[in-house]
């Protein structure tokens, strides 16, 4: 019999419904508000058995608070008068926890209308209610901050391109006020060329085409001033595909704009500078050569020649005279290859650096190894740029790292060259230390050089372990003065 | 390399031999060097020495060609750096046109390709200026000496 459908709903099949129902408390209270049954949803709900239960007061249901404010007995006058009552608020169950309630009092009338109780039906909406409040909060919380970021202009246009809304960004990159702005077309922040020339009517067309389009260019503040902006316009579109509006964010980028422009004609500069220091070093580095050096080895020799022909202690003397200048023939020598390698000019990098390695490394008794694989002869200025790092890299090692070997190696590597100088010395401390000094060891310049050049550089090296430096600089055969044609 | 080693049958050229004759059994020399200086003094340490000559004196590449092919001697001292073209294309001519002299170079600079660059242009011996003059004179009798 219980598999197959009833051919009559009795009313021991309705009460079997409602005993069964776990998802609603449905229970009945006498006209005065006892409870007269129970259902296995208000047991789950509220946490009572019937047993318990039956032959309470329903204002147990209620907080101390509600039931002293009169509320349970207010709420069963009103059903009875209104014929129902729908009401949301906290109730309590049996082990004094509370739950957010959608409660629906119905009162049951006989067919005299007399009053034989209610009808009470208790839904616990507390997870709906919290979904709700956190869906409704995490709403105004982003609404909040779209309100009051200040580094964005963030708001709408309608399909037209008139202001839908603003936020305290838009009005502090903007100038104008929600007030002022709210309805107007969005084109009044384009300067008049640009409105000419149909750019605002343009951007929104491509946005809705293409969902998005990004800008950079100027555009106007309400003062008349301009600011350099970056844009996006976003289409905004409903479920459906219809266009409802169009979500406008805007930085200023004036500043930034600014500084990099400033950047860049730093960099120039120094660029400049770097290259007119090199022709100077150069150019001195020659003078010294084929003037000083020239005249004072004439010297040297004419003293030789002075102390043949003299004896005893003025020939001593011509001789010693001939020490001092030799002496400082190979000085001036020295000095004229830190200036400027000749090596560097006639042969290029490698070369520059093997003579360097040769005269100054080797003449200060370390030993070293010069390692590369480059795919071809950096640009000149690049190559000048790792050489002179690479001698003060050098220096370093040779005057603090007390080093007895030095590797050098130079390989290509994404469009540029890696350089990295090890010694087997005793090794820097920290880095961050050393930098914080004031140009110590030359480690700023060193930096600075790699990364005006458009590349990075590194230090590294714990005490006992040596030190090295690394750097990258791009490679780029373009631009460099005398490079072209 | 060019192959004209058929010296003597270009009109022009003075015979090796007879120049030699001219100052008995001394090294011929010829120096070429754009410094005054250098050149005065150097001329004056090798004929200091009895068993040198230094028959001519140019001031710059071109010079020194032209020097070396009339007198050929038996050992030419060349600047690098130096106008007329440099050490190394005074070198190479001279080496071609007079196969009997032996090319040296007296230089300021040291560096490797400045050497390399010298001894591709024929160059025997490089001396590096600076160096004692006896070392200058004994570079010439042992550059005299090679093949």
């Amino acid at each position: 019999m219980s598999d197959e459908s009833p051919a009559e709903i009795t009313p021991a099949d309705y009460k079997l419904l409602v005993q069964s129902v776990v998802d609603y408390a449905i229970f009945m209270l006498d006209p005065q508000g006892h409870i007269a049954s129970w259902n296995a949803g208000a047991e789950r709900i509220k946490g009572y058995r019937a047993e318990e239960i039956i032959g309470r007061h329903f204002s147990v249901f209620y907080s101390p608070e509600d039931v002293a404010a009169g509320k349970p007995a207010r709420e069963l006058e009103v059903a009875a008068a209104e014929g129902r009552l729908e009401d949301e608020g906290w109730r309590v169950r049996a082990d004094g926890t509370r739950f957010w309630a959608n409660v629906i009092i119905t009162a049951l009338r006989d067919e005299t209308g007399r009053l034989r109780g209610f009808g009470k039906v208790t839904r616990d909406m507390t997870e709906r209610r919290t979904a709700e409040r956190a869906l409704k909060e995490s709403e105004e919380r982003f609404r909040l901050i779209v309100q009051n970021v200040v580094d964005y202009a963030i708001f709408m246009l309608d399909p037209q391109g008139h202001i839908a809304s603003w936020n305290a960004g838009a009005e502090r990159i903007k100038g104008y006020r929600a007030e002022e702005i709210i309805g107007r077309h969005f084109s009044v922040f384009y300067s008049p060329e640009d409105v000419a020339a149909g750019k605002p009517a343009r951007e929104l067309e491509v946005a809705a085409a293409e969902g998005r389009l990004e800008d950079e260019g100027w555009r106007v503040r309400a003062d008349g001033t301009r600011f350099w902006a970056n844009v996006i316009i976003t289409a905004l579109r409903d479920e459906t595909g219809r266009l409802r509006g169009f979500g406008k964010v805007t930085r200023d980028m004036t500043e930034r704009r600014t500084a990099e422009r400033a950047l860049d004609e730093r960099s120039r500069l120094l660029t400049h500078l770097v290259h007119a220091q090199e022709m100077e070093r150069r150019r001195i580095a020659w003078d010294v050569h084929d003037d000083t050096i020239q005249s004072m080895v004439a010297v040297g020799m004419r003293l030789q020649l002075l102390a043949d022909r003299l004896e005893g202690q003025d020939a001593t003397a011509a001789r010693h005279l001939n020490e001092t200048v030799s002496a400082a023939i190979r000085r001036l020598r020295d000095l004229t290859f830190r200036l400027r390698p000749p090596g560097l000019d006639r042969g290029g990098l490698v070369e520059g650096l093997t003579s360097y390695l040769d005269q100054v490394v080797t003449g200060a008794g370390l030993t070293y190894e010069l390692w590369h694989e480059l795919d071809r002869e950096p640009p000149s200025e690049t190559a000048i740029t790792i050489f002179r790092i690479c001698q003060e890299a050098l220096t370093n090692v040779r005057k603090h790292a007390q080093a007895k070997a030095v590797r050098v190696s130079l390989s290509s590597s994404g469009h540029g060259v890696l350089v990295r100088v090890a010694d087997d010395g005793v090794g820097v401390g920290d880095p961050v230390d050393i930098l914080a000094m004031s140009d110590h060891f030359g480690l700023i310049e060193m930096r600075e050089r790699a990364e005006m050049a458009g590349g990075w550089w590194s230090i590294r090296g714990r005490p006992a372990e040596g030190t090295t430096v690394e750097f990258w600089v791009p490679a780029l055969a373009s631009g460099g003065e005398g490079d072209r044609g | 390399m060019s192959a004209r080693h058929d010296q003597g049958a270009v009109p022009g050229r003075v015979s090796p031999r007879h120049d030699q004759d001219a100052v008995g059994e001394r090294l011929t020399v010829l120096i070429g060097d754009d410094e005054p200086m250098i050149r005065d003094v150097l001329s004056e340490v090798l004929q200091a020495e009895p068993d040198l000559s230094v028959v001519a004196v140019a001031g710059d590449a071109e010079e020194a060609i032209v020097l070396a092919v009339r007198h050929a001697p038996r050992v030419a001292i060349l600047d690098v750096r130096m106008p007329g073209g440099g050490g190394a294309h005074a070198a190479r001519v001279i080496r071609d046109r007079c196969p009997g002299t032996r090319v040296m170079a007296f230089s300021a600079y040291g560096d490797a390709g400045a050497v390399e660059e010298m001894r591709r242009a024929g160059v025997t011996e490089y001396l590096l200026k600076g160096l004692p003059n006896t070392d200058i004179v004994a570079a010439v009798r042992r550059v005299a000496a090679s093949c």
